[in-house]
């Protein structure tokens, strides 16, 4: 066991340099740089920049540099927690997250919590009671919720609020709240305005788990030591709960590997549309612009951060259930 | 000869006569301060507005003096916007007023000697907003020790100041006096301060001098270097000297609102300028609304919240297409829609490019008969109608009708349907043999198909090359539209390898004789028709290509002449005939112009004209109608309430 953990932590390291290469060369690929997408959108409002100014801020850039080197600046940068600097916001990459990093956990956690509450007790009960009215039912519902793309649902409420009720849905806080620090009456405030983004990003994810559970569940329903269980006795509900569920609880474990780089860059579409300030928009607007330190360090942060779940979900995995092998495949 | 521009201020001081020589006494303390003013944390508004303040006109009709207080909301798409307050702001120098005459604002008085000696006369008493004097000294500063700095200004002084390549004298005369003066006429001095995007020829030399190599104690320099993370002082410098960029709360600045939220940020919060330097004839100090709320919202979704009544002023990411939208929420939440004039020349324009690097294309573009025909098959009425609701003005990319310099030709030349005559122009170059499908072909076999390409952003100009098409087809031309993307579609186009691009027309449709022609003269990559011409003008001919053509070499030596020119008529005359020889030549082929900017205001805002001109230079977009002057009537709210 401790070997294979020495082992699978020495294989990120390379995974991580080959993905900030990765990273690097993407996020460079679309013709020109930050400062060309920078003054198109000057001009397209009417504006003008100089070209001794567009000279001097591509120095001052270093996009004078070859690509290579701009790399190799960035990584031995990134090794000394120097994230470098964004061009966007004329700040280093570090001061620039603040309190959007804390929203974005909030509603990640919120919205995960309400996928595990509500998908638990649905996917048990359609389980359990196969080809009933309530399992065709929330069938339904759930196919509806995976079919549907978070980001209509969200137009569509936003739509509905403003010509229903000529309000809008918008934000994570009321307005005299942003930018002030946090307080009680902000914390309510957040609280009130939650529910609407955590049901919107959240209703596919509760979707998709209630499939899984159910379909695993079914599976360990069948199988003999259910029925052993059920011949010797023992109470329904107890059986249901000491051995088949905790056998299919495996998706649940699996997909920690995606939930953390899910709960930092969030629902980036839904959180443009509902505007919630979170990261999930700054990565966009940044790789759009090519404001390529920011996007490629948040790209970075959330790579190392996936690197490290899916570590996480197979140490977890192994250690709960005794069936899953160590290492790829049986050496003969 | 001397010209002399008499501040408003003192015009109107003038008018109303019974005002002693200082218009101070009755001045009237702003409440949005009385707390600080009596805590003696602020100076009375007596000592804080210039000796001389700007009197703010009110000639506008439907103006009225109004009542300071309320805060103001606008959405912006980026934190990097908070630069539109400098722009909305528009304290200038000298700036526009409403009919686009250039008056003292910041200054006092402008004396111009032949258009060439320019003697500015500083406010005396004016204060910066942290209260420090505002003097020559920040000019001299700016001029010394900034523009005239290796390390700051690698260029050089900025290409809006130098004449025939010559830097101009300055001389500075006393605290409020200085002189800029060149050997021959400089045209772009007044118009680049007026800008939107100003030349700014002072800085608040007070505080910037902590950052500056030549005053600052070198070991604190280097500490401050550190910690803000940049390479060298010069790169420190800048990021802290940005006026115009606006994201530094601590630069002391002229503007009338002043950012207090230090970026990053999803909200911005602009206070009012305690020093401002204009009041109302009533002695109310400027501007009336207390604070300006910028919110950053996805440029897709503004105008969702617009519609919702999220924002209390509103022009920027509005577009036509939103206007029935925007109408619909009009009544429950109680603002206005305007539609004002836009200044592009035309809205929609197709640029046949003189530089493409095909011979056989080239020659046939050059060809001012194949220019004219392709002109002439476009049914621009029909486009009018059903892109536009027939709101917009069909005809050519020229001046529009509110230009002194508009005549009708200009726009309607060779802009008429006519497929008949289209079709006899093209017949007489040698082009009348056609293949199966009636398309025309080249003298070397090659079909005469056109690859229109776009920058892939708007379906509206997807939905006018549909149109076209149409025309063009029974003209014996094949259109092929092509999206792309707006990096590639400027590169293609400046290597010579697009065809034909379809963009909006010249940026000011609103010159005077005294506005500079070079929109309508090869002098920048970017004008679309000829780009390698206008690289290679604005390079000094160190790239791009001579022009090797009559009638743009002629554009060029009028340029010259008007360059020369010291007298308004001889501009004017200059500029006519560049207009003429565009309306001739049609270099670009403009389709519809004067499409309507919707502009969102508050039900209760006063003072915004119901019918203004949206531009950027000149206009400033709500600039040049001083939103200084806006006001909340509040009796409305009450009323409605």
């Amino acid at each position: 066991m401790l070997g294979y953990l020495v082992h699978r932590v020495l294989i990120m390291i390379p995974t991580l340099l080959a993905i900030s290469f990765i990273v690097f060369v993407i996020i460079q690929l679309p013709p020109g740089d930050y400062l060309t997408t920078y003054i198109d959108e000057l001009r397209s409002q009417g504006e003008q920049v100089s070209l001794d100014r567009i000279e001097f801020l591509r120095k001052e850039y270093g996009f004078d540099k070859p690509w290579w080197e701009q790399y190799a600046i960035w990584l031995v940068g990134m090794l000394q927690g120097d994230f470098g600097f964004s061009f966007e916001y004329s700040l280093p990459v570090k001061d620039i997250v603040g309190e959007r990093l804390w929203l974005t956990f909030i509603v990640s956690f919120a919205t995960i919590a309400f996928t595990w509450v509500v998908s638990f007790p649905i996917g048990v009960y359609s389980a359990t009671h196969q080809y009933s009215w309530g399992d065709y039912g929330l069938t339904f519902l759930g196919f509806l919720g995976l079919a549907t793309p978070n980001f209509l649902l969200a137009l569509v409420l936003l739509y509905f609020a403003q010509v229903e009720f000529g309000i809008s849905v918008g934000g994570l806080m009321d307005e005299q709240y942003i930018e002030q620090p946090w307080s009680w009456a902000k914390t309510l405030s957040v609280l009130e305005h939650l529910w609407i983004p955590v049901i919107v990003i959240g209703t596919s994810g509760t979707a998709a788990m209630i499939r899984r559970l159910r379909a695993n569940l079914l599976d360990e329903l069948r199988k003999q030591y259910v029925i052993t269980g059920r011949a010797k006795g023992l109470p329904p509900f107890r059986l249901l709960i000491k051995y088949p569920l905790r056998m299919s609880l495996n998706p649940f474990i699996a997909d920690i590997g995606s939930l953390l780089p899910q709960v930092i860059s969030g629902a980036a579409i839904v959180s443009i549309v509902l505007s919630l300030p979170t990261t999930g928009p700054m990565l966009i607007t940044a790789l759009k612009s090519q404001d390529m330190y920011l996007a490629g360090s948040f790209l970075m942060f959330v790579a190392t951060l996936t690197v490290i779940g899916v570590f996480l979900s197979d140490i977890a995995l192994a250690a709960l259930d005794p069936r899953i092998r160590l290492g790829g495949g049986i050496r003969r | 000869m001397t010209r002399r521009l008499l501040s408003i201020a003192a015009a109107a001081a003038f008018l109303a006569a019974p005002l002693p020589c200082r218009a101070l006494d009755g001045l009237m303390e702003v409440p949005f301060f009385m707390e600080a003013v009596r805590a003696q944390r602020l100076p009375s508004v007596e000592r804080r507005v210039p000796d001389e303040p700007a009197i703010a006109a009110f000639g506008r009709p439907g103006q009225r003096i109004g009542r300071q207080g309320g805060d103001l909301r606008i959405l912006m798409a980026s934190p990097r916007e908070t630069r539109m307050l400098v722009v909305y702001g528009y304290a200038r120098l000298v700036g526009y007023d409403y009919t686009f005459d250039i008056v003292p604002d910041i200054l006092e008085a402008v004396d111009v000697v032949e258009d060439r000696i320019f003697t500015l006369r500083l406010r005396r008493g004016h204060k910066w907003s942290d209260g420090h004097p505002f003097t020559t000294a920040d000019f001299r500063f700016w001029w010394e020790d900034v523009a005239n700095n290796k390390e700051l200004s690698p260029a050089g002084v900025p290409r809006e100041l130098m004449v025939d390549g010559e830097p101009p004298q300055v001389t500075f005369i006393d605290a409020a006096t200085m002189r800029f003066a060149w050997k021959r006429p400089n045209p772009y001095f007044l118009p680049s301060l007026a800008a939107p995007s100003p030349l700014y020829i002072y800085e608040p030399a007070h505080y910037l001098k902590q950052f500056h190599k030549r005053y600052a104690d070198p070991a604190a320099l280097k500490k401050l270097v550190e910690r803000a993370g940049r390479r060298n002082w010069a790169a420190l410098f800048n990021r802290v000297d940005n006026a115009y960029r606006n994201d530094n709360p601590d630069l002391p600045t002229l503007d009338p609102w002043v950012l207090k939220t230090r970026p990053p940020a999803n909200r911005f919060v602009f206070e009012r300028n305690p020093y401002y330097h204009r009041i109302d004839a009533w002695g109310q100090q400027l501007p009336y609304l207390d604070q300006v709320i910028m919110n950053i919202a996805d440029a897709k979704i503004i105008p969702l919240k617009t519609g919702s009544g999220e924002t209390d002023l509103q022009a920027r990411y509005l577009r036509f297409d939103n206007y029935t939208f925007l109408k619909q929420g009009e009544k429950r939440n109680a603002y206005k829609l305007h539609l004002w004039r836009t200044a592009y020349g035309a809205h929609v324009v197709l640029y046949p490019n003189l530089n493409h690097k095909d011979p056989a294309w080239r020659e046939l573009f050059r060809d001012v008969r194949f220019r004219r025909a392709l002109s002439l098959a476009i049914n621009r009425h029909e486009i009018n109608q059903v892109v536009f609701f027939g709101l917009a003005l069909e005809g050519n990319n020229t001046v529009l009708p509110d230009s002194p310099m508009h005549r009708p030709e200009y726009r309607a030349a060779w802009a008429k349907f006519d497929l008949k005559q289209a079709n006899a122009l093209l017949d007489s170059m040698g082009l009348s043999r056609r293949d199966s499908r009636g398309v025309r072909l080249l003298p070397d076999g090659r079909p005469l198909e056109i690859v229109v390409e776009t920058a892939g952003e708007s379906t509206e100009q997807t939905d006018v090359l549909e149109l076209i098409g149409d025309g063009w087809l029974k003209a014996g031309i094949k259109l092929y539209s092509r999206p792309s993307q707006r990096e590639v579609f400027r590169n293609r186009i400046f290597a010579g390898e697009t065809q034909m691009a379809v963009w909006t027309g010249i940026e000011n449709g609103l010159p005077t004789p005294d506005t500079p022609p070079d929109e309508f003269v090869p002098t920048s990559q970017q004008q679309l028709q000829w780009p390698k011409w206008g690289q290679h003008h604005e390079t000094g001919g160190r790239s791009g290509e001579p022009v090797d053509m009559a009638a743009p070499r002629e554009l060029a030596r009028l340029r010259e002449a008007w360059l020369r020119a010291t007298a308004r008529i001889e501009r004017a005359r200059v500029w006519r005939r560049i207009l003429e020889i565009h309306a001739e030549e049609v270099f670009t082929i403009g389709l519809i112009g004067a499409v309507p900017q919707p502009v969102v205001a508050d039900a209760r805002l006063r003072n915004i004209p119901d019918q203004g001109v949206y531009n950027w230079d000149p206009g400033a977009h709500f600039g040049i109608y001083r939103p200084d002057q806006f006001w909340l009537d509040k009796l409305v709210q009450e009323a409605a309430r």
